[in-house]
């Protein structure tokens, strides 16, 4: 076999052995979504695992009725358009019970109550909703919160910035982008004692109850175990506990975090584990997308320069669609949009997804430059090979390619450094790669500049090396 | 398929681009070992004519038939069309990517199955025969225009064509390469290759050719032995075109 040819086989058993553990690993009943950055209702501590409110609930409830499910964490808005779009069987988020949410949902009893509150920074001389007006409000996509900032914006007469995580509203408020958050009380306060630098000056608004969600008509099952085993645990004793142990301890009694380990280093080594999860599978997504994008760009390439007018036009269509579409679009419409279409309770994993959606955004880009690559060849040559006798293909293969894939090599390293920092993007539909662990570690301690520039000096070690790897080829194959 | 006397045979050839027309109606027989001069000022169509035989440009209408094969008919494999037919381009064309016997052995071990250490020895043999035997590991970029021009000579010999076309393989090249590029060629001749050459060398033409064919405006205009071309010619532009070779 050819190098390229074993190159190829490596690559498939790597992807299917892939395919391999992922269907093993969905032999749960049920695949239940939950928020990523939601305190005390679910957050990520040391090591990756989840904790919080609502993830104790699910599990006390289903030892309970005996059921088995996978978590999957999301963001909130995520979780939300999964379960319409069928991709996974349940939410528990501190989802709001809401008229709106009941016509496309199936809620369960509710299991907690709570009200929106609005928090300033510490040192705001905000004192009520009346100073807010031609300020700038902080919300979060999806959340009670946002629905009620929403209802009272007119008669306040303030500006709306919308957030996909808490955190990150947070941020923008204690750095001073906004004046103000409307958040839930639990989680505000929760936030607040674990050391996020905001005041709540508000009493609790619209008090609504939270509750596990199913796609209308679907997992009556589901929904009625969940029902069963809330009110077992009410009976027993376990839920108070479980809330007590959440609204009434301090963050670092639970993750068993301590303050000597808030350094730079300490941190580091504290989330070296989870770095390096996150960090794998950036590398993971990294490889197999360059595999696959440089496969589809060569494509592109060759059916862009051959002759006839049906291949450059296919070429030159796929290219339009894919480079003319936000990666981030791209991968939401992948993860989301085609099982909604599909319906049946069709599924893609968001690995995956993430995968196929960055083959077909850099295999667009890839694919532009290699035909600008093949057509920069000069035309003699392929009249040379052709005057041989040579086949067209034959032509393409023994004197263009080598000579195209030549004045490529720079545009392709490029590509490469240009995918593997692209990965980031696939936060957005969950894939825990480097960024959103750097988001969920953030979510757990507030640490924010410490975590993000952790998170960017891996990332330019990764670049520095993937650059010297690629120029050690390219002075290989000069 | 048998050798029939008749190597090349075109018959009322246009060849249009859009709403220009730059053949207008040739028609041309080459016998075997026939050696065909074409001459003619710049834009006459001379390339293009050439380059309609082995289908680089596929003409507008017209028949062309070459070492038997009709080109028109449908059914026609152009590959083995080209397979027979030696093709010289004025920039030579090597593949820069291959060195001088890589360039060589190319199409005789991709389409004639030739053993790599066989197609090696036909190429070294050919080298020497234009002169290059040191030069077999060479890469193109470090030859002479001379050098490369003759290579890509040996390079079309290697597929044992039966008629060799020459696209000006002179044009190109400094002045004092052009003498060995053209006693390879005349070495050719006297072993009995057929060969359309389309060149400006007038003295070339005058000592090789059996014929000389004047082309002007996509038509041949005139057409006989070089003694008769150079000394007698009849066609008031080809008397006005070689009064402006020779006064140059």
């Amino acid at each position: 076999m050819k190098k390229w040819q074993v190159a190829v086989v490596l690559c498939l058993a790597a992807i299917g052995s892939w395919f391999g553990l992922t269907a093993h690993a969905q032999a749960a009943e049920y695949t239940i979504a939950t928020d990523t950055t939601f305190a005390p209702f679910e957050f990520q501590v040391k090591g990756g695992q989840y904790k919080g409110i609502d993830i104790d609930l699910l599990k006390a409830i289903a030892k309970k009725e005996h059921f088995t499910y996978q978590l999957k964490a999301l963001s909130f808005n995520a979780a939300v358009q999964q379960l319409s779009a069928n991709q996974v069987d349940g939410v528990i988020a501190g989802m709001n019970i809401t008229p709106a949410r009941e016509v496309t949902f199936d809620f369960s009893k509710p299991y907690y109550t709570s009200g929106v509150v609005m928090a300033v920074a510490k040192d705001s001389t905000v004192k009520n909703f009346n100073d807010l007006k031609g300020k700038t409000v902080a919300l979060k996509t999806g959340t009670a919160g946002a629905a009620y900032g929403k209802s009272i914006q007119n008669k306040y007469g303030f500006k709306i910035k919308y957030f996909n995580d808490s955190n990150t509203m947070y941020n923008d408020v204690k750095v001073g982008n906004s004046s103000a958050c409307f958040e839930d009380y639990p989680v505000m306060s929760y936030g607040i004692k674990n050391g996020i630098p905001l005041k709540i000056i508000s009493k609790q608004h619209n008090a609504g109850d939270y509750g596990f969600a199913v796609k209308k008509g679907k997992n009556a099952a589901l929904l009625k175990k969940f029902n069963a085993g809330l009110a077992a645990i009410k009976a027993d004793g376990t839920y108070q506990k479980i809330i007590n142990k959440y609204l009434h301890s301090k963050e670092s009694k639970i993750t068993g975090e301590t303050a000597s380990s808030r350094t730079f280093f300490g941190l580091f080594s504290q989330n070296l584990g989870t770095l390096g999860k996150g960090l794998w599978m950036t590398i993971e997504l990294t490889v197999i997308s360059i595999i696959l994008a440089t496969l589809l760009g060569l494509l592109l390439g060759v059916l862009g320069v051959m002759p006839g007018k049906i291949g450059p036009a296919i070429s030159s269509t796929i290219i339009y669609i894919f480079r003319g579409m936000p990666l981030m679009v791209l991968a939401f419409f992948i993860y989301i949009g085609i099982p909604d279409l599909i319906g049946h309770g069709f599924k893609i994993p968001a690995f995956i997804a993430g995968m196929i959606t960055l083959m077909l955004n850099e295999g667009a880009y890839t694919g532009a430059f290699v035909k600008g690559g093949f057509q920069a060849v000069d035309a003699g040559q392929m009249e040379a090979a052709r005057s041989l006798g040579l086949p067209y293909w034959k032509a393409m293969r023994k004197v263009v390619m080598p000579q195209g894939i030549r004045i490529m090599i720079p545009s392709f390293i490029n590509q490469f450094i240009i995918t593997l920092k692209d990965t980031s993007i696939l936060s957005v539909i969950g894939i825990v790669e480097l960024t959103q662990t750097g988001t969920l570690i953030i979510a757990r301690n507030f640490e924010g500049f410490k975590i993000w520039l952790m998170i960017a000096i891996i990332y330019l070690i990764i670049i520095t090396l993937l650059t010297w790897l690629s120029n050690w080829v390219q002075r290989r194959i000069n | 398929m048998a050798d029939t006397a008749i190597k090349v045979h075109v018959q009322d050839l246009h060849k249009s681009y859009g709403n220009t027309e730059v053949l207008k109606g040739l028609n041309l027989d080459v016998k075997n070992n026939e050696v065909v001069c074409m001459i003619g000022p710049s834009g006459s169509g001379k390339s293009t004519f050439l380059r309609c035989l082995t289908d680089l440009e596929v003409p507008s209408k017209g028949q062309i038939v070459i070492n038997g094969y009709d080109l028109s008919d449908a059914k026609t494999n152009i590959d083995l069309v080209r397979e027979n037919i030696g093709m010289v381009f004025q920039h030579f064309n090597l593949f820069p990517n291959m060195n001088v016997l890589q360039n060589i052995t190319l199409a005789p071990i991709q389409l004639k199955k030739m053993t790599p250490a066989k197609a090696e020895k036909t190429a070294r043999d050919l080298l020497d025969q234009v002169g290059l035997a040191d030069k077999a590991t060479a890469l193109p970029t470090a030859l002479s225009g001379g050098q490369q021009q003759r290579v890509a000579i040996a390079r079309a010999l290697a597929m044992h064509p039966k008629i060799m076309l020459f696209d000006e393989p002179t044009s190109a090249l400094d002045p004092e390469m052009v003498g060995d590029v053209l006693d390879v060629m005349k070495q050719l001749a006297r072993d009995g290759m057929t060969m359309i050459v389309v060149t400006h060398e007038m003295g070339f033409a005058k000592e090789v050719a059996d014929r000389v064919v004047f082309m002007a405006d996509g038509l041949i205009r005139e057409s006989g032995a070089p003694k008769d071309i150079f000394e007698h010619p009849q066609n008031p532009r080809l008397q006005d075109f070689l009064n402006k070779v020779i006064n140059v």
